[in-house]
């Protein structure tokens, strides 16, 4: 078992994004490191599987069904699992949205079109380290 | 939330830490101005406990504000964190990301909605320590 498998070994992730081939590429990069992830197109699905698991780690779109509706997710995950590390996937690392993830409590922003495998392995990284914002 | 939270604001123009003093002690802050950086740090150092630091970014130097971040971070307990600017950039912002500040206001700060942002962080900051294990 690799060192993050380990330490992931238990550990789930919830992946929110309306493209299915993209969710199934990160429930596949995750599983890779021993991580189980649940995965929901839309809103209502994810605050489904909210009440059914304990996340360590959240990985939402920026735009699920709507524009920013995933910043207010991504804060609602942040308040509901608060040691979580919750990153969100947007379009630009711009102001405004640097700004909605600073506001949100969001550990880390990611550009959509980064690697998923780069972003698997910045989370991973990142999420080893408390979250105690 | 505390009876009387302590809050250091931290910004070198001296109308806009005055306007923003006045506005936190009518809603029943303690506040302390600091109006540089260098100022903010020996604040932060003296051992006294903010429930919030609110600082500026371009005082003494383009940025400059960060390292008042920095330094609040490092505090026990750590105070809910704001940045209050005027010149907010992806590089500035990206670095307040990775310092894990709480709010970021733009200048002319929207004094409602970061009146109501600080008392939720308040709010969720005591929730976590009342819950945290002794």
């Amino acid at each position: 078992m690799t060192e993050s498998k380990a330490r992931f070994a238990n550990k789930m992730a919830l992946v929110v994004h309306p493209d299915l081939e993209v969710l199934m590429s990160y429930q596949g990069t995750l599983a890779k490191n021993g991580i189980s992830t649940v995965v929901a197109r839309d809103l209502p699905t994810a605050l489904l599987a909210m009440t059914q698991h304990y996340f360590e780690i959240a990985i939402v779109s920026s735009r699920i069904s709507e524009q920013g509706d995933g910043w207010t997710l991504a804060g609602v995950l942040r308040r509901a699992f608060t040691s979580a590390f919750v990153a969100v996937l947007a379009p630009e690392t711009n102001v405004p949205n640097l700004t909605s993830a600073i506001n949100s409590g969001v550990a880390q922003l990611y550009r959509n079109d980064s690697p998923v495998p780069d972003v698997v392995a910045s989370v991973l990284t990142a999420a080893a380290v408390p979250q105690d914002r | 939330m505390p009876i009387s939270p302590n809050m250091l604001i931290v910004d070198d123009e001296v109308n806009v830490a005055f306007t923003l003093q006045m506005v936190f002690e009518s809603e029943g802050y303690e506040v302390t101005v600091a109006h540089s950086c260098a100022q903010a740090l020996k604040k932060l150092a003296d051992g006294r406990n903010f429930d919030v630091v609110m600082t500026d970014l371009n005082m003494e130097k383009e940025d400059i504000g960060l390292d008042v971040a920095r330094a609040a971070q490092r505090l026990k307990p750590k105070p809910v964190i704001v940045i209050c600017t005027g010149y907010a950039s992806v590089s500035n912002l990206g670095s307040a990301l990775d310092l894990r500040v709480d709010y970021v206001a733009t200048k002319p700060a929207d004094l409602p909605e970061l009146l109501g942002a600080l008392r939720r962080l308040m709010a969720l900051r005591t929730n976590a320590r009342s819950t945290s294990p002794r």
